[in-house]
């Protein structure tokens, strides 16, 4: 088909996919192929064999995941673009690799026993979770707004179905439709700006106004004559709205409590740590890239939504009881903690804390978030529940004496998100905190510090409720059983995050 | 370099956490071996600590000594200061780990390891001479704090553990900010910043950004109890379990302290104009208005625990002296309280325990006439008093009447007003001595002693108590002890504070620690 094309037009010839091309994105396609392949075993399987399925999903994800890890051809040096600049590996690539393929293989281990739990089909949820995967992957990789927003959509479509897929559940439902409208808002957003940006820089003579490449060559060089149209700010800002929709930023994260309280519990962790991963990545994407010469009007945009998003963030969570919900806004205070990092790097170019540049602190960052978020998800879905979307903290009273192996893997999550030494969670956001001190931004600084001793409030209510001594004696409290799986799973990410910590801040 | 002692020193700090680490992962380990093991955890730093302290010398040559290199990244490492802090903590670590051995608690494999950790921590903040390890040990010592009160913890341990995590949450917060912004002023490597490096990069710095003396002082200070950030204090400790107030308010809370001293007062001019003003009074503060508050109480522990944040007052009176003054003996003295103080308020709070173990009651009027029951209690739980107050021949004595002296030559009325606090701290101390031990019986302890007659204080926690106020009165006959190390250090610091660059700087050589 595609030399076909070429006998038509030559230019179909420099288009055309090169084999180091499909080779660069070996990773996503394994990914995407395994999505397939659980959606055949799904047909083909006997009933006794199913629960082969998320086995071999996650046997899959770990050997992508080796893959990744690894060098190969899928690492591509940053100034070599493929599939005729639709894509370039501009971020670290193993680690942005890894932040979604664990984020995907932690859910997957979340939700087998939830779903089985609540008879919902297993095969599918893995199916669908793999695309979105994939299509984060690939999300971050992209060099031009059309891969951008295809990824974007494809990842977006998929998580839809992940929050409403209880569909006996009344509040899953309405979290999927609260998302549907809440993202199709934000696609809007993000689809206008693009628009905008590609009218303002087409007319301005860009060949290709949609390029990453281009439109940092030509915004470099319009800000230097200063002929930078309001039409193409505009635009950008627009698209960074879409952006920070994503990431659960101020003023676009009211959606965020609802949606993850309503959500299942697997699908809240994945939209917590790989749908914001993606937020993060790409602002990173795009800061660093192609908006990269407008830094200086970006610098105090992105610096007062970073110091908004970190009070509204811990603000709200102070005023939560349900766990779900407080973790949920805790999330959007993340949020600003990347925000913050990212501004550093536009205000001081090159800005970095023990020797680790922005990129790499955001993925640090990331990294740490998902251990943190998923040692508490484990807990709080081992717990029986009535209602998924209703986890008070009174619920995980007398955790401590019930199950102390869940109790510590509560303590090390929500130790790790609070930002407690010696966890992998501390060191991120000291690597953010060295960030902003050598850039200088007292302002977000003391948010930042404010934020982390506000957290410290809701966090260790939580974990009071599950430590404290309860008064009552007679109270019943069965023990309970964790399956080994999990037990190994609370092990494994409980030394991740200790010895990740001192492996970030001394393994260099 | 000699590396005996530097293996002395990361094994006194690594032991305890090990062991600890061995009790939380082994929760069913049978109960003889899980004391025998933990006992081990809490006696090897014990004999390790004061040896290093005694090993010191010569240390006008070497200020850094005992230092370990590469280990962990950030080598372990003992100062002046940190030697004797270390000696005490391990002792009061010793007089803690039997307390909390002798005690029936639920799942005590898991309390026992807690304490340990929270022992190892507060080690390795005095045994470490990085800033970012000195921070993370301390946090590393906290988070065992709050779980071990929320759970084991007395009367109101759900109010007073929260309010203590948000207090310290964000004192260590300010502190950090300061710690960095310390470190990014000063222009030392993240990885290379001691305490030396940094001080010595900080005096030769162009600007330091001009709050950062204030949340290195009232970050820190907010740890070590500064007036008006004390609140989170008493009612921590009180509500804590016995070994671990004792571990808290003896050792865990000189960490303030210490970074004040050797991040501050070194070179952040923290008694310098304003600041320096707000840190006299609210110093002054700590000493006249939780005295009075100390005054009182009617619950012996809540009265051990707010005294033991009005002591913290003549140490800040000591080292604002030392800045104001640029002479050395206000700091040489209020390091040396630092060390008295440890001691003498962990064995308060065991003794404490003790009464209420035989009365089941800390109210003052609940209690009276133990001494013709409990005999070598009520000498032990006198002479500990006698510590407190800083009676000669204890070491409280030299820290307290050096610090007066130190302040001598200030205005009449501040000198005035800190000695008038001598008056009162023997009027609370020596009335709950005297409500305790002596007058008649209640008749609530009347009963009780007839339906359960109780003995005097059993065999091991004399044995603790004789080790901590033993430890006191050796430092009280030999100060010298304590001086030798500590005294280069804060000479050191005056010194180099009054940004003498003609002399050599003792305290800080520019030699970076390896990384």
């Amino acid at each position: 088909m595609i030399l076909f094309l070429a006998d038509i037009d030559p230019l179909f010839k420099v288009l055309a996919p090169r084999p180091a091309d499909w080779l660069s994105i070996l990773p996503e396609i394994a990914v995407a192929g395994l999505s397939l392949v659980c959606l055949v075993q799904a047909m083909f399987l006997p009933k006794a064999l199913r629960s082969l399925i998320p086995i071999t999903a996650r046997v899959g994800l770990v050997l992508v995941a080796i893959m990744a890890l690894t060098n190969g051809p899928w690492v591509q040096p940053t100034d070599v673009a493929s599939f005729a600049g639709l894509l370039r590996q501009n971020l670290p690539t193993d680690g942005v690799r890894m932040v979604f393929l664990l984020s995907a293989l932690l859910t997957s281990f979340l939700a087998e026993g939830f779903l089985r739990d609540r008879d919902a089909a297993v095969a599918d949820y893995h199916h669908v979770l793999l695309v979105v995967t994939a299509a984060f992957m690939l999300l971050v990789q992209s060099n031009h707004f059309v891969t951008f927003f295809l990824s974007l959509e494809t990842a977006a479509v998929g998580l839809y179905v992940l929050v409403g897929y209880l569909r006996r559940s009344e509040a899953s439902l309405e979290a999927g439709v609260k998302y549907l409208v809440a993202g199709g808002l934000s696609s809007a957003l993000l689809l206008m700006g693009m628009v905008l940006v590609y009218g303002a820089l087409g007319s301005a003579g860009v060949a290709d106004s949609l390029n990453f490449t281009q439109i940092g060559k030509a915004l470099a060089a319009q800000s230097v004559a200063n002929t930078i149209s309001p039409l193409t700010l505009t635009g950008i800002a627009l698209i960074l709205g879409g952006v920070a929709f994503k990431l659960g930023a101020f003023p676009f994260h009211t959606w965020i409590p609802d949606v993850y309280q309503g959500a299942p519990t697997p699908t809240t962790a994945f939209l917590g740590t790989a749908s914001k991963a993606a937020g993060a990545l790409t602002l990173v994407l795009l800061a660093t890239g192609p908006f990269a010469p407008i830094a200086v009007k970006l610098a105090p945009l992105l610096g007062v939504t970073a110091v908004l998003t970190l009070l509204a963030g811990n603000l709200g969570a102070l005023a939560t009881t349900d766990v779900k919900r407080t973790l949920a806004l805790s999330g959007v205070s993340h949020a600003g903690f990347i925000l913050a990092a990212v501004t550093a790097a536009l205000v001081l170019p090159g800005a970095n804390a023990f020797g680790y540049d922005v990129e790499q602190i955001v993925v640090i960052y990331l990294l740490a978030y998902i251990i943190g978020t998923f040692l508490t998800a484990q807990a709080l879905v081992s717990l029986p529940a009535v209602e998924d979307h209703r986890r008070p903290q009174l619920a995980l009273r007398g955790l401590l004496r019930r199950s102390p192996l869940l109790a510590s893997s509560l303590g090390f999550g929500i130790g790790s998100l609070a930002g407690i030494p010696p966890s992998v969670g501390f060191v991120a956001k000291l690597l953010v905190l060295v960030l902003l001190v050598s850039a200088k931004l007292w302002w977000i600084l003391g948010a930042a510090l404010i934020g982390v001793a506000i957290s410290i409030h809701y966090y260790f209510s939580i974990l009071r409720e599950a430590v404290v001594r309860p008064t009552e004696d007679n109270e019943e409290l069965a023990p309970l059983e964790i399956p080994f799986g999990t037990r190994f799973l609370i092990g494994a990410l409980t030394a991740a995050s200790v010895i990740g910590g001192l492996f970030v801040l001394f393994g260099r | 370099m000699d590396t005996f002692p530097a293996t002395l020193l990361a094994l006194a700090i690594t032991t305890p956490i090990l062991v600890g680490l061995i009790l939380l992962a082994g929760r069913d380990l049978p109960r003889s071996f899980a004391s025998g093991f933990a006992f081990g955890g809490f006696a090897i730093p014990a004999v390790l600590g004061p040896w290093l302290l005694i090993l010191w010398s010569n240390p006008s040559t070497a200020p850094q000594q005992f230092q370990s290199e590469g280990f962990w990244g950030f080598g372990f490492a003992l100062n002046g200061l940190g030697a004797p802090l270390l000696a005490m903590t391990s002792l009061v670590g010793l007089a803690a780990g039997i307390k909390a051995l002798t005690q029936e608690v639920e799942g005590r494999n898991t309390y026992l390891g807690l304490i340990l950790f929270m022992l190892g921590g507060t080690l390795g903040v005095f045994g470490t001479n990085h800033l970012v390890g000195f921070y993370f040990f301390h946090e590393f010592a906290l988070i065992p704090t709050f779980i071990l009160t929320l759970f084991w913890g007395g009367e109101g341990r759900r109010p007073a553990a929260m309010q203590m995590a948000i207090y310290l949450t964000a004192g260590a917060m300010v502190s950090l900010a300061g710690i960095l912004i310390a470190i990014d002023a000063s222009g030392v490597d993240y990885g290379a910043a001691t305490f030396e490096s940094v001080a010595h990069g900080l005096q030769n710095a162009k600007s330091i950004p001009a709050a950062t003396g204030a949340l290195v002082l009232f970050g820190l200070g907010t740890l070590a109890s500064l007036f008006p950030f004390h609140s989170w204090a008493a009612p921590g400790y009180s509500a804590a379990p016995t070994p671990v107030s004792m571990l808290h308010a003896g050792a865990l809370k000189k960490f303030g302290l210490y970074g004040i001293i050797l991040l501050g007062l070194s070179s952040l001019d923290i008694t310098g104009g304003s600041l320096g003003t707000w840190f006299l009074w609210f110093a002054v503060a700590n000493v006249v208005l939780v005295g009075l508050i100390c005054l009182a109480q009617r619950d012996l522990k809540q009265l051990l625990s707010w005294s033991s944040v009005a002591h913290m007052g003549p140490i800040f009176l000591g080292i604002w002296v030392c800045g104001v003054s640029g002479k050395a003996d206000g700091l040489d003295a209020a390091a040396f309280l630092m060390v008295a103080h440890g001691l003498s308020c962990a064995a308060l709070f065991l003794l404490a325990n003790a009464v209420r173990a035989r009365a089941g009651t800390y109210r003052l009027d609940e209690l009276g006439g133990l001494a013709a029951r409990t005999p070598i209690l009520a000498a032990l739980f006198i002479a500990a008093t006698m510590a407190s107050i800083g009676l000669p021949g204890f070491g409280n004595f030299w820290g307290e009447v050096g610090i007066f002296l130190a302040l001598r030559a200030q205005p009449l009325w501040l000198q005035a007003l800190v000695a008038s606090t001598v008056v009162i701290s023997a009027v609370y101390a020596l009335r709950a001595v005297a409500s305790t031990f002596f007058g008649p019986a209640s008749e609530a302890l009347e009963k009780r002693f007839a339906s359960a007659p109780f003995g005097d204080l059993g065999w091991a926690e004399r044995f603790a108590a004789f080790v901590l106020l033993g430890a006191s009165l050796t430092i009280g006959f030999v100060p010298s002890l304590i001086t030798k190390s500590v005294n280069p250090v804060a000479a050191g610091i005056t010194t180099f504070s009054q940004h003498n660059a003609k002399t050599p700087v003792k305290v800080a050589p520019a030699v970076p620690t390896k990384r």
